[in-house]
């Protein structure tokens, strides 16, 4: 019996005697006896958790009662929401309970799914993971993860796979998310992830959301940004976008640009800041540095495309040179924004008087030049000095609960480790001590990106490859190819998901796994805020979390001595293991204790104090005084990086037999590939099925009604899916919109497998597409 | 103000006392003519300690507190009487409780939305302060958090009720909330086992106040949906003019007993009065 049931138990008792006493001290009187029976209605507890949606990382409280999770509220004692959540949380322990929820292992016999016991299962996995192995080597095995893996999870998988197999063969659809992000912030700071936090909203004055939709996609959030307006009347928020949509609405201005032209517009903000002398001088000579990349650095979109970053010093004139081209006018000219608003964007995060706060997540990351644009937007931050001070905040969003958590600070990448890089011979070092496995075992070599991953799966070069929290077959671009590579003959895959999908039905082996709160574990939120949850729930009939699944098959191949946990707390013992990779000012994590007591702890955490700004000398134990208000300590030279990174266009521009471009995205209702969202009604009806959204003159001139199926074509596939016009939102005119949760209209056939050189992430935003009118009568 | 002056400069020794006295001076000073002080400006000595910050309001006031003596957003009290119009759609409990997957849960939307409606969130002009809607002929139920604008973010809406035009024609008003197809099937069946909702009415004694048997998070405005002509008839107090709620009412839920355990009174310890009585 644990504590609380104990407590509630001792508490039924005493209530059964007080009613007992009351009833002899007054016969007949009706002492509070319906009141006695509603205080006697203790089964319901509610216990905290994070968010199982996305990076936002609300605190939620669910109640559970008989063992089944039944109301869901915000936990007022998060500092992330204080007490809100948006529908998609409030609804979220629905997602427990589909009814075709995974509660048997399958495995592929004769061409069909069979349900066999667990253990058996997982024999199968061990074995033929060991004979890929032996036959073709440790790197034709990989693992393939997700932002929704526990850190726990994560954890388990590097470790196996990296310090155990020896293999980088390790990624997670993280890379189609926030690997622009990361290289991002590696090559402007020299270390990833923001140095603010979602309390610069609060003190804040102005919000330029670059490309992100946050009313749909970061609900809880944008409820904040219009919180602060309500309290701050000199507050503006101005969504630069492609689109019109319901964060434009509510935004003071609405700026729209050409696709990619983001680029131009960040140089020329920069270009105003210079020339009206704008420029925080002190900051700039103090704590900034220049750099100058490669240029014309290709899309990544043939099988043999490689490319090394390489950085050359530069100097302010130099800096000064590159920007004299991008004149508003110029910019103007690329952007089709005006050159006035160009100026009165400049002017905002040019007034010394004002807060900025930049805020972007997948319209800056999905990207072919995420990394400059996300580069580029620091420039602006760093010229005018706006960084790592309440409200002076460029942002970057996540989407996924443990982005940060477990992908970026685990590292589980092809070329990452808990701590730095598999190509740093003091990080395999690390690794090797604290996993006790031979330094030689590690490979200093990365393997795979994602694109790659699944290119080498295609060609067979990977032969087996273990799918854990993710549906890469609704959620990878250029799908087709994927879905044909994950189908061919030598190939074994294996998916360990929570409902069928179109990755489990491609698989030969289905794990059932534990969701959520069916497990104990930790996610990191996108304001490096970690947090822990406890397992409310017994998973449905043999699920299993990740981690244990991964632990089951470590032992399998003689693995033991690197899962040495038991299943009661191997979670304590991972989270110890865990944290020493971090035992750094820098990074240091909180002890789990804590962890379950907070409603979550931000990092670095430093002697019991959490760290909202970093780099700067006043907040961040870890940045050095004596070197002024800021240190910038994740380069050598203790400074931040302004990059000349320049505009280049997209692979693929609207042409004659394609004219229009095509963007895909989320919507508030469904979350990602839509495998949780879709089973839970409210949600279900209110965004039944994807749909293209079309501009209301393009419609007008393609003879297109509202709710008619048309057909998207390009080069690389084509979909029969309803038009909506003037629905959500509303595409600039030339543009249409997809949202990508509908496994049965599979808009990632039709995109572009084009990806960012430095990141390796994709571009789902930007391709050319044509659109056709289906006779009268061939809709379904 | 000159009284307050300090002595002439009269070497150390005296200095020293000069200032004393000056500051004892000052601190009766500051008693009796404190107010005065403000638009001083001449005098030499200062008090050493720095001044006081001014008491600020608390930036957010505490909900639970504050937000019940929020005015009904429908108007004065005297609205609350008005008679209901006789052709007003009903709302009744089990309704109200057939749209909520569990107590707390935020309904989805019933209703037809316009286009612009979706694209606007102007559902404060009806749910902000309430009143009949001949649209719907019904009573807009009241929000007990207007000042939360971003309603779609909590509240789904409903696909095929999204574009339904704002009818004219009588006849048509049904189809605003009744679409054929507004229960379309699910993508997946779902096995849901909501709690049992908390009973209405649990008084201690007959004839005594009802306790609140919900948690008030973002529902801190009794008046809301407690008063008024759109209010659920189960649950419409008689007697929305007295203003302090919980005054009577307290919350009293499944889970807050559970955080408070039965009194029992700590044993007192035995004594003895050594020096007897009198």
């Amino acid at each position: 019996m644990s504590g609380s049931d104990r407590r509630s138990f001792l508490k039924q008792v005493a209530l059964a005697s007080a009613a007992t006493a009351a009833a002899s001290v007054m016969p007949g009187v009706a002492f509070g006896e319906d009141v006695l029976r509603s205080l006697s209605q203790v089964g319901l507890s509610w216990r905290k958790t994070p968010c199982r949606f996305c990076g936002v990382g609300c605190g939620l409280q669910v109640a559970v009662e008989n063992g089944r999770a039944v109301a869901v509220r915000g936990d007022p004692e998060s500092p992330v929401n204080r007490g809100l959540a948006c529908v998609k949380g409030y609804y979220s322990v629905q997602a427990l309970y589909g009814g075709d929820r995974l509660t048997r292992a399958m495995v592929r016999r004769d061409g069909r799914l069979v349900p066999v016991p667990m253990q058996e299962a997982l024999d199968l996995v061990a074995r033929t993971l060991r004979e890929t192995v032996d036959t073709h080597g440790k790197d034709s095995v990989a693992i393939y993860g997700s932002g929704q893996w526990t850190i726990p999870a994560g954890y388990v998988a590097s470790k196996l796979f990296k310090g155990g197999l020896g293999t980088n063969n390790v990624e997670a659809n993280a890379r189609l998310c926030m690997a622009s992000a990361v290289t991002g912030f590696l090559t402007s700071f020299g270390m990833d992830e923001p140095m603010g936090c979602y309390e610069d909203i609060d003190h804040a004055d102005v919000f330029v959301l670059w490309g992100a939709n946050m009313a749909e996609n970061h609900p809880v959030l944008f409820s904040r940004l219009l919180e602060r307006r309500g309290r701050n009347p000199d507050a503006r928020i101005v969504d630069l976008a492609t689109r019109t949509t319901r964060t434009s609405y509510a935004a003071d201005r609405s700026l729209l640009f050409h696709p990619q032209s983001d680029l131009a517009v960040a140089n020329a903000i920069c270009h105003e800041i210079v020339a009206r002398d704008w420029v925080d001088r002190n900051f700039v000579e103090n704590h900034v540095a220049f750099r100058k990349g490669k240029t014309d650095i290709g899309y990544g979109l043939s099988d043999d495309f490689s490319f090394t970053e390489e950085a050359e010093e530069a100097t302010w004139d130099d800096y000064v040179r590159f920007l004299e081209e991008y004149t508003p006018e110029a910019a103007e000219r690329v952007s089709g924004m005006p050159a006035s608003d160009i100026r009165w964007l400049a002017s905002l995060y040019g007034d010394r008087a004002r807060r900025v706060m930049s805020l972007w997540c997948m319209g800056m990351n999905q990207h072919t030049r995420g990394t400059w644009i996300n580069n580029l937007v620091y420039n602006i931050h760093l010229l005018t000095g706006k960084i790592a001070t309440p409200g002076n905040s460029p942002f970057s969003l996540t989407g996924q609960p443990s982005a940060c958590g477990t992908t970026r600070e685990v590292g589980t990448f092809t070329h990452r480790l808990p701590h730095g890089l598999v190509s740093n011979e003091e990080d395999r070092a690390l690794a090797a001590r604290i996993w006790n496995v031979p330094v030689e075992r590690i490979d200093p070599r990365p393997s795979h990106h994602t694109v790659s991953m699944f290119r080498a799966l295609d060609r067979g070069d990977i032969r087996f490859l273990w799918v854990q929290v993710t549906n890469p077959m609704v959620s990878l671009p250029n799908l087709s190819r994927y879905r044909d590579a994950a189908r061919k003959d030598g190939r074994f895959l294996v998916v360990s998901d929570v409902y069928p999908t179109p990755t489990t039905d491609v698989a030969d082996v289905v794990l059932p796994a534990a969701l959520w709160i069916e497990q104990e574990g930790l996610f990191g939120n996108s304001e490096r805020r970690t947090q822990h949850f406890e397992q409310m729930l017994e998973p449905p009939g043999d699920a299993m979390s990740d981690a244990w699944q991964l632990i089951e098959v470590a032992r399998r191949l003689g693995l033991e001595a690197l899962v040495p946990w038991d299943r009661v707390d191997h979670v304590a013992g991972i989270w110890e293991e865990y944290t020493r990779f971090h035992d750094d000012p820098r990074h240091r994590m909180a002890p789990l204790a804590e962890l379950k007591e907070k409603p979550g702890v931000m990092w670095p955490y430093v002697d019991g104090r959490e760290t909202k700004w970093r780099y700067n000398t006043r907040y961040d134990p870890a940045a050095d005084a004596s070197r002024g208000d800021f240190d910038f300590y994740g380069h050598p030279d203790h400074r931040a990086w302004i990059w000349l990174r320049p505009y280049e266009p997209p692979p693929e521009t609207p042409d004659e037999d394609y004219p229009l471009w095509l963007s895909t995205g989320r919507v508030l209702e469904h979350w990602h590939t839509g495998s949780l969202t879709r089973r839970v009604p409210t949600l279900h009806r209110a965004v039944p099925n994807a749909y293209v959204e079309v501009n209301g003159e393009d419609a007008g001139a393609l003879g297109i009604r509202d709710r008619q199926r048309v057909r998207l074509v390009t080069r690389r596939g084509s979909l029969e899916i309803e038009a909506r016009i003037d629905y959500r939102a509303q595409p600039s005119r030339g543009h249409v919109f997809v949202p990508f949760f509908d496994e049965s209209l599979l808009v990632n056939e039709l995109t572009l497998d084009a990806y960012c050189p430095i990141s390796a992430q994709p571009d789902f935003k930007k391709c050319a597409v044509r659109i056709e009118r289906l006779a009268v009568g061939s809709a379904r | 103000m000159t009284r307050h002056a300090p002595p002439p400069d009269t070497g150390t020794p005296t200095r020293v006392f000069g200032i004393g006295s000056a500051i004892a001076l000052m601190t009766a000073g500051v008693l009796a003519t404190g107010p005065w002080l403000n638009q001083g400006g001449e005098l030499e000595v200062r008090v050493a300690e720095p001044p006081l910050a001014p008491i600020m309001a608390p930036a957010r006031p505490i909900a639970a507190e504050a937000g019940v003596f929020r005015e009904h957003p429908g108007g004065p009290a005297g609205a609350f009487g008005a008679e209901r119009r006789p052709e007003a759609h009903p709302r009744t409990m089990a309704r109200y409780r057939s749209q909520r997957a569990y107590p707390g849960a935020p309904p989805p939307i019933p209703h037809g939305l316009t286009r612009s409606e979706m694209r606007d969130q102007n559902c404060k002009t009806c749910h902000e302060r309430g009143g009949f809607v001949p649209r719907f002929s019904a009573y807009a139920p009241v929000t007990p958090h207007p000042e939360m604008v971003s309603c779609l973010q909590c509240h789904a809406p409903n696909d095929v009720l999204v574009g339904v035009p704002s009818p004219q024609m009588n006849e048509l008003r049904c189809l605003q909330c009744h679409a054929p197809g507004a229960r379309q099937p699910l993508f997946a069946a779902l096995d849901w086992r909501a709690p049992s909702w908390p009973r209405t009415d649990q008084r201690a004694l007959p004839g005594s106040p009802p306790v609140i048997p919900h948690a008030l998070q973002f529902r801190e405005n009794c008046l809301a949906c407690h008063a008024g002509p759109s209010a659920v008839a189960e649950i419409r107090t008689t007697h929305p003019e007295r203003a302090s709620c919980r005054q009577c009412h307290v919350v009293s839920t499944a889970e807050s007993a559970a955080e408070v355990d039965v009194f029992v009174r700590p044993l007192a310890s035995d004594f003895s009065r050594a020096g007897g009585t009198p």
